[in-house]
């Protein structure tokens, strides 16, 4: 039931409104005269509903302005001028004419559109009252205001006690003097004003004066015994009553704003300061987290720090290994901050750990060509897990001190700098491990597509090939080649350096052995070769080991030539024999020292013989010991495992290996190649 | 990541160059940077200490050979001393002995200096 009243009073306000005013409108049209005491009353219920209905729409639509209190004490003025110029224009017109005692048909037209404006411009100003004080109020007013609007509506209804006996006319008097006391007490609720700013106040305060003054004129115009009075008084003494104490809440209303306002003056600028501090900060927060740019966030902050803590210049400097760099100037030159700054540091006595204000007495540092110095500068350190990163500084020109808020809002704005330059760092960390990342996926991918898919196994030479990539690439290619009359060419090669520039290397390697090995069938001269084109291409510090080996799959001689690579090991039976000719890294020694190194060996395979080639990841593997897997593990290990098909081998060695280096990641690519010689019966 | 430490001293006329530690791609320019001040101040008559140093990658070994050149044309060169057995093993398997002087201690390296004149 209530709600329904609720939805009938508030969400059809307008219409409501307007039906009544159409209503009384009628009534006064029809019954010019209200003399008779039925009459009487049913006019003054239309009025009271008419006024009811209008404020009810008039508050609702007003809630929507509440944040602008200036507009709505423009709009209260506006509207009390209106009054005043239609309550002295009316004046001024009727004085002239009649008593107001010929009630004609216009006089009554008049009247009433009289009456409908004052019950619009009155409502609505009553209302702009309602919203003034509920603004900003920490508890609920409205019963305060409610108590008011209750005798509001008993001061109104109370003038029908005068129609019955015009002496009865107290209770309309305690109703009407308790009225203008809680409409003082309501008045008191102006701490919205404190919020205003400075130019604000100073507005408010010429406005509240005037139209407190506006306020009693219109008062004093209604109260008086003049035409308006008898004509409103004529038309329904409830209305002149409300009108009345409107004028009387404009009056107090006013007043109070104005002195309120005078006593909030002094405080105005500091009240303003910390505000703008606030939202600077608030600003500043937005900021960092979603500029991730250093230099624009330091240019934001300089400029908020010589605003916000009343100095004239702020810059900001960053401070890595003992380095320093100037992130941003506001109001000074670079050169100018530059010097000052180094000026505040040259003696070295002081390292700025907490904020601190240098003042300058006698020598001040001087800027912008000798015109102008400063007399005192505050130092702020940017500090992040204790550590320093670099300072903000404010200077003035002028010989105040920064009082301890100032200070404060320097440290503040100090802090967010430092937490900006931390985010600013992380994420270019992020970004550098990101690309990193990336880097590592195309070394693998390059490397994967570099070694051969398929290993050229047969029956005489029984092949297994492993490749382990590192998490880094590390560079190890090996390749076979099928040649002419029965021979297998085979390369097991190391690249120097890491990533993408060894993938790289390693795949320009591929290219050089694949068409040098169909040409050169001599090992030790396919790496003099080698060797010959790489000095074109390869840096001056990079080097590639290789081993080069040529196998005749019908006699079973093995020809191989070295390049710094680590030896092959051949296994027949249960004897072991390391093979590692002489010869340097290609790419180490570009002159005839190379081929001079080099030296060729050839080996007469037996049956079942077990060779195997691999890259340093092997022997180099080490152990939480940082022992060397080395050559002996190796070697022990084949033995063991002489007897096992070639893949069992090369698992186990894997096996061991990770056995081995357990604690430590696997730094560097392991390749290892197994062949074993099967002699044709 | 491994540590590695670098440190630059003068003896005479030679600079030595004491390295500590693992010696691998991601340690190497801190090598590097000493190398460029050397030539920067035209040192080329440089000594490396190898006694503290525990593991040298390929990327370590490469440092030299960007930079020895350089000293060989301005009549100096790069020396090494106080090798361990494991790192001299990778020198020596890399064929490096072929191209640089390897001395037991930085006296005797510094001695071959000073009787070069």
């Amino acid at each position: 039931m209530r709600d329904r009243i609720k939805i009938l009073t508030r969400a059809r306000g307008l219409e409501n409104a307007i039906i009544v005013f159409i209503l009384l409108f009628l009534f006064n049209l029809i019954f010019p005269q209200h003399d008779s005491l039925l009459l009487f009353i049913g006019n003054e219920i239309l009025v009271f509903i008419t006024v009811f209905f209008s404020f009810n729409y008039v508050y609702g639509f007003l809630n929507s302005k509440v944040d602008s209190p200036l507009s709505l004490v423009l709009n209260a003025g506006i509207l009390a001028a209106l009054i005043f110029f239609i309550i002295s224009t009316v004046k001024a017109l009727l004085a002239t004419q009649n008593n107001g005692n010929g009630i004609g048909l216009f006089n009554s037209l008049f009247s009433v559109l009289l009456s409908s404006v004052f019950i619009g411009a009155t409502v609505y100003i009553f209302s702009t009252f309602r919203e003034l004080s509920f603004l900003r109020q920490k508890k609920d007013p409205s019963t305060y205001f409610n108590t008011m609007l209750a005798f509001f509506a008993l001061s109104f209804l109370s003038n029908l006690f005068l129609k019955f006996d015009p002496t009865f006319d107290y209770p309309k008097d305690s109703f009407y003097d308790v009225t203008t006391v809680l409409i003082f007490l309501n008045s008191l609720r102006v701490s919205w004003i404190a919020f205003l700013t400075k130019r604000q106040k100073y507005y408010l305060l010429i406005i509240s004066v005037v139209l407190s003054v506006l306020f009693a004129l219109d008062y004093s115009i209604v109260i008086e015994n003049s035409i308006m009075r008898k004509m409103l008084i004529a038309f329904s003494p409830g209305l002149h009553t409300f009108i009345s104490l409107v004028m009387i809440y404009g009056i107090i209303s006013f007043g109070v704003i104005f002195f309120t306002t005078l006593f909030h003056l002094p405080t105005a600028e500091a009240f303003d300061r910390k505000a703008d501090e606030v939202s600077s900060m608030m600003d500043l927060t937005k900021l960092i987290t979603q500029v991730f740019d250093f230099k624009e966030l330091a240019e934001t902050i300089t400029t908020i720090t010589t605003r916000v803590c009343n100095a004239d210049s702020a810059w900001l400097i960053t401070k890595k290994d003992n380095n320093i760099e100037l992130g941003s100037v506001h109001n000074i030159g670079f050169v100018d901050a530059d010097r000052v700054t180094n000026q505040l540091f040259g003696s070295g006595e002081n390292n700025y750990d907490t904020i601190e204000i240098v003042q300058y007495d006698t020598v001040n540092p001087i800027i912008k060509n000798n015109e102008q110095t400063f007399k005192s500068i505050a130092i702020a350190p940017l500090k992040v897990h204790g550590i320093v990163n670099g300072y903000l500084f404010a200077a003035r020109q002028r010989d105040n001190n920064f009082d301890p808020d100032e200070k404060k809002a320097v440290q503040a704005f100090a802090d967010y700098a430092a937490v900006a330059l931390e985010n600013a760092k992380l994420i270019e960390e992020s970004i550098e491990k990101e690309r990193l990342e990336k880097e590592f996926d195309v070394a693998r991918d390059i490397q994967r597509k570099i070694l051969p898919s398929t290993i050229p196994t047969s029956d005489q030479l029984h092949i297994s090939a492993l490749f382990v990539p590192a998490f880094e690439v590390g560079g190890d290619y090996y390749d076979f080649f099928e040649l002419e009359d029965d021979r297998l060419g085979f390369v097991v090669a190391d690249v120097s350096g890491k990533g993408i520039s060894a993938a790289f290397i390693m795949a320009e390697v591929k290219g050089i052995f694949e068409s040098l090995s169909k040409i050169i069938f001599n090992p030790r001269e396919l790496l003099i070769n080698v060797n010959n084109i790489l000095k074109v291409s390869l840096d001056k510090k990079n080097f590639v080991t290789a081993i080069y080996g040529v196998i005749n799959k019908k006699t079973g001689v093995l020809n191989f030539a070295r390049a710094g690579h680590t030896p092959i090991h051949v296994c027949s039976s249960e004897k072991i024999k390391r093979l590692q000719p002489a010869g340097i890294g290609l790419g180490l020694d570009y002159t005839a020292g190379f081929a001079a190194s080099i030296k060729e060996m050839e080996i007469q395979l037996k049956n079942n013989d077990i060779i195997i080639c691999y890259s340093d990841g092997i022997p180099e593997a080490k152990n939480k010991l940082e022992e060397d897997f080395g050559y002996d593990r190796l070697d022990s290990l084949l033995v063991k495992n002489y007897s096992e098909n070639l893949d069992r081998i090369s698992n186990n060695i894997m096996k061991e290996l990770a056995v081995f280096s357990e604690s430590h990641s696997q730094h560097d690519d392991i390749t290892l190649v197994i062949f074993k010689w099967n002699q044709k019966k | 990541m491994a540590d590695f430490n670098v440190n630059l001293r003068g003896v005479g006329s030679v600079s030595v160059i004491d390295v500590k530690g693992y010696l691998d791609a991601h340690t190497a320019p801190e090598l590097e940077n000493i190398f460029n001040k050397l030539l920067d101040e035209r040192q080329f008559r440089v000594v490396v200490n190898f006694n503290e140093l525990k593991y040298i990658s390929s990327a370590g070994l490469g440092v030299f050979m960007a930079y020895v050149e350089t000293m060989r044309e301005n009549s100096g060169d790069i020396k090494f001393s106080n090798m361990k057995e494991n790192v001299y093993n990778i020198f020596d398997l890399l064929g490096f002995p072929i191209l640089y002087e390897f001395f037991k201690e930085e006296k005797e390296a510094l001695q071959k200096f000073d009787s070069q004149g």
